[in-house]
């Protein structure tokens, strides 16, 4: 019994054969009917034995948009592209793919088709390479592929592939390249590579015969601000000695450049200053709170940072490829952790920063606890002596830190969003100095919530006001401590976590921020977050400040201490003082 | 007013520091002493000089110093530029012909040609050592007028002596001070024209430590037990006391302040020459603490104290160092912690506690262990109502 679905399909499978054959023929004649196709050019300029028509093969490439162009002419200037020899008379173009076998042999690929390279019988051919004659190029022709690729990549699909070809072919000053840029200009659509364009055009008109033409082009750099043309006004400048009227506008032209960068300059230190200030605000305001509204100094501040820090790392460990801690159990063998990690990688592995965040506040949060309860609960009122034994905590966390993730410093993988930068007006904002900048904002103003709008604060300032008269009413003074510190603490383990998107994390990570957190709080007050703030933002401009016009980093740090030093003679409490009738304070 | 040394504190002192500058050394020229012992043992003498510097100013003025390391290594850095310019022709550049003027290789290294002319005097020994007090001395001044005048005191007077030191260390880290940046000074030859390899040499700077330590002791014992120290221990206990008073606490401290620092460079200027070394490594922030723990756990508010502290915690160091380097840093700071918590007067308050127990219990253990009992009796609270002298 024949199934009634069979009789239909036959018609069908004859003209589904039918378009399959009319496909593959088409498929077959497109590139016999037009031009070669790029490998096919390319091919074909390997074998032309003519100097001037190899050229012109190669130029004829211009305006097509095979991927394989750049690398095949790469290949050729590397003499990794060979010519097999099938006889007498003729010769193919073939390149050789990675993997040697035992004889040395390679398969061979050819340059034309893109294909394996085979032989009568159809099976692939394997060459050795030393066998065989690498094809030829000459400086002129390497001239030649090197315009074509130039103009190659100006219409390039990337746009800032397309800007970053338009910017090195307008410093270059080849001036024969400027009918394509011309061309380019009016079909262009994208806004900074048309600004891109212009300037390249303006650049090579600079070089110009005509008076007029280079007197507009320094007229239009001189408008743009183009910093990068600035040498080449100058150039410029010494070269028109005979032309007063050009000089003059290229001067006018340099000016404004020399202007356009002092403002950039100037909203570059200030933006830089902004985000150090931001960093020196987020790790001191934990220190600021346990100093300020406890009165204790803890010099293990710096250490619970790291803590933060290396909660970061492990986090990021958990959602990428696992981590490996060795806990040190004192004088016996280390107990080796490894957790297996979650093998994440894109987006995923991004959204680790933001469950690393609330985990260092935690931990460091619980350092903090153990610490208070342990340590420092002893020690209230005896600020120095506080100093001192969280000096020792602090050699001790340090060591805890080398033994269990070792001595060097531990890569921390920022993510995307953290990553990249804005370039406004010249002025790089790199997303991480942003991002921690809004982050201070966000810990400063949810810290100020916390003391002035919730319970838990009024109890903190109760506490720190009068701790015998909150006592009296009836406030758990011990457990405000160790919320206090915990807090404070917290906040230390924040800080880490952005701190390890911009710097190192090691063991001895704290230690790099704890002498200028320390300044931070004394400038700013005892007990006043206000004056934190302006204290941190201050410092960090007038660093940033001092580098830019000393150009030596160092002298101006040398000289913010200094200067903190004269400072805290006008205002030995700092910017702001709180006020009290005890003598002692 | 009486004097507070005992007949016997004086006979011990004397034979110990008889031993130190007289026995030691002989030991070591009979040969019964090692070398290299005699050569640890100036180091640790050079630590108690720090040490004590410290406690003249923690233990007995109360004003944590974090910046004695600053002290110690300028000395250290004043008499290295005489050793430094005293290699002369043994330096490696000179040997292969590329120094003719005789500069420091590390000079020579960054491409000098001529001496700075600050460094010019430094040939001169005498002119070294006295700068070796009179730089840090100076730096002493300054820094302590402008700090005392606006009365910081406490935690913020840490603080700075710290941001100082950082500073100071950020500075001395640079090549173009050409104070040897990094790397410091090292490789010196000679001290005086004799050679800093001979062991005669080596004992030469032991014996002047032990005699420059047994000096500063006896000094600043002395300097403790006169006025001058009663109202340095004023000051300590309550400073606003002092001032409503009619004493001026600030030039107090900026007395014992500069002294303090004269001493701690003192010590640098003699270790620099025992160990070979001098490099901006030695100003960081954990060797100022390093200084105050050993001052803690010898026992503060002694002259003897801090001594014992260095020579301990820095004995104990070196075996640790080799034993359980993982852990050391580990026991160095849970030692601290305890010590701060629950042992404020150190070793030497502990063996005096010992000892009261044993042998004079009717004393009150917790009293100030400088003023030896025996001459006061005990007070006793029905003083109260008597009439007052």
């Amino acid at each position: 019994m024949t199934s009634p679905s069979t009789l239909p399909t036959k018609p069908l499978r004859a003209s589904l054969r039918l378009l399959a054959w009319a496909i593959c023929s088409l498929l077959a004649v497109i590139p016999l009917r037009g031009a070669d196709t790029a490998r096919q050019t390319i091919a074909k300029a390997i074998l032309e034995e003519d100097g001037d028509k190899k050229t012109a093969l190669i130029n004829s490439l211009v305006g097509q948009t095979d991927e394989s162009i750049p690398v095949l002419l790469a290949t050729w200037k590397a003499d990794a592209i060979f010519l097999y020899k099938i006889d007498d008379d003729h010769k193919v173009p073939v390149t050789l793919l990675e993997g040697k076998d035992a004889d040395d042999k390679q398969a061979a690929v050819r340059v034309d088709d893109g294909k394996p390279l085979v032989d009568q019988d159809g099976k692939p051919v394997r060459l050795v390479a030393s066998d065989l004659d690498a094809a030829e190029h000459d400086s002129n022709l390497r001239a030649t592929m090197k315009g074509v690729l130039d103009l190659l990549s100006l219409t390039d699909p990337n746009p800032d592939k397309r800007m970053q070809a338009i910017v090195t072919l307008g410093m270059s000053q080849e001036t024969e390249k400027l009918p394509q840029l011309l061309k380019l200009q009016q079909t262009e659509k994208e806004g900074k590579v048309k600004r891109a364009l212009s300037e390249a055009v303006a650049l090579m008109q600079l070089k110009d015969e005509n008076p007029e033409v280079q007197i507009a082009a320094a007229k239009a750099l001189g408008e743009m601000g183009s910093i990068p043309s600035r040498d080449f006004l100058k150039q410029l400048i010494a070269d028109s000695a005979g032309k007063p009227e050009v000089v003059k506008a290229a001067k006018v032209a340099e000016a404004a450049i020399a202007s356009h960068l002092t403002t950039v300059n100037a909203i570059g230190t200030a933006f830089r200053g902004l985000s150090l200030g931001s960093i020196l605000l987020v790790a001191a305001l934990g220190l600021a709170i346990t100093f300020g509204l406890m009165g204790v100094i803890n010099m293990a501040h710096g250490e619970l940072i790291a803590v933060g820090a290396y909660t970061t790392y492990v986090i990021q460990g958990l959602f990428a490829t696992g981590v490996v801690m060795q806990i040190p159990t004192f004088f016996f063998q280390p107990i080796t952790l490894r957790f297996s990690g979650m093998n994440l990688s894109g987006n995923k592995l991004d959204a680790y920063f933001l469950v690393a965040l609330p985990m260092s506040f935690l931990v460091a949060a619980l350092v903090g606890i153990l610490l208070e309860r342990c340590v420092i609960r002893f020690l209230y009122r005896r600020p120095l002596e506080s100093l001192l034994a969280t000096w020792g905590v602090s050699l001790v966390l340090q060591q805890m830190f080398r033994l269990t993730f070792g001595a060097n410093n531990v890569q921390v993988y920022s993510p995307a969003y953290l990553s990249g930068n804005w370039t406004v007006f010249d002025v790089i904002l790199g997303w991480n100095r942003v991002f921690v900048i809004c982050f201070a904002i966000f810990i400063i103003i949810g810290t100020h919530l916390l003391l002035t709008k919730t319970p838990v604060g009024l109890l903190i300032r109760a506490v720190t006001q009068n701790r015998q008269m909150a006592a009296c009413m009836g406030v758990k003074t011990q457990q405000v401590n160790m919320l206090t510190f915990a807090f404070g603490a917290g906040l230390a383990g924040l800080a880490g976590a952005f701190l390890s998107q911009i710097g190192n994390v090691g063991p001895s990570l704290g230690q790099d921020y704890i002498v200028n957190a320390f300044m931070t709080v004394v400038v700013g007050g005892v007990g006043n977050l206000l004056g934190t703030v302006i204290s941190a933002l201050g410092i960090g401009l007038i660093d940033q400040s001092l580098q830019q016009i000393l150009l030596n980093p160092v002298l101006g740090k040398i000289l913010v201490l200094v200067g903190i030093i004269l400072f805290l003679q006008w205002r030995p409490a700092g910017i702001f003082v709180t006020k009290s009738r005890s003598l002692e304070g | 007013m009486k004097r507070n040394i005992s007949k016997i504190e004086l006979a011990v002192a004397t034979i110990i520091a008889l031993f130190l500058v007289v026995g030691f050394p002989l030991l070591n020229a009979s040969g019964m002493v090692a070398d290299y012992t005699i050569n640890v043992w100036g180091k640790y003498l050079c630590y108690g000089l720090l040490a004590i510097s410290v406690d003249l100013l923690w233990g007995y003025t109360g004003l944590l110093s974090l910046g004695q390391a600053l002290f110690f290594s300028l000395g250290g850095y004043m008499l290295g530029m005489n050793l430094m310019l005293m290699i002369g022709q043994d330096g490696q550049y000179y040997k292969s012909g590329n120094n003719p003027n005789l500069l420091p290789d590390f000079m020579v290294f960054l491409g000098h040609t001529f001496l700075p002319s600050f460094w010019r005097p430094f040939y001169s020994f005498p002119f070294a050592v006295m700068m070796v007090v009179a730089i840090p001395g100076l730096l002493a001044l300054i820094f302590g007028f402008f700090a005392f005048r606006s009365r910081i005191k406490g935690v913020y007077f840490s603080i700075l002596t710290q941001a100082l030191t950082y500073a100071a260390y950020i500075f001395l880290l640079q090549n173009d001070v050409t104070m040897g940046g990094n790397n410091g000074f090292t490789d010196f030859k000679r001290i005086l024209g004799y050679n800093l390899r001979e062991p005669a040499t080596q004992r030469g700077l032991y014996i002047a430590t032990a005699a420059v330590l047994v000096g500063v002791y006896a000094f600043s014992r002395w300097l403790t037990t006169t006025k001058f120290g009663l109202v340095q221990r004023a000051i300590r206990d309550s400073e606003t006391r002092v001032l409503f008073s009619g004493y001026a606490a600030a030039n107090y401290k900026l007395f014992i302040f500069v002294i303090a620092s004269s001493v701690a460079a003192l010590g640098g200027a003699l270790y620099v020459p025992q160990v070979g070394i001098i490099n901006p490594g030695e100003l960081a922030t954990d060797k100022s603490l390093e200084a105050v723990v050993w001052c803690a756990v010898g026992g503060r508010g002694t002259i003897i104290g801090p001594i014992i502290g260095a020579i301990f915690v820095n004995r104990l160091k070196s075996w640790a160092t080799t034993s359980y380097p993982d852990y050391w840093l580990i026991i160095l700071g849970v030692m601290f912690i305890l010590i701060v918590l629950f042992l404020p007067k150190g070793i030497y308050g502990l063996v005096l506690q010992v000892w009261n127990f044993l042998f004079k219990p009717k004393l009150d253990p917790t009293r100030d262990i400088v003023a030896v009992p025996e001459a006061e009796p005990t007070p006793v609270p029905e003083t109260v109502g008597t009439p007052s002298k």
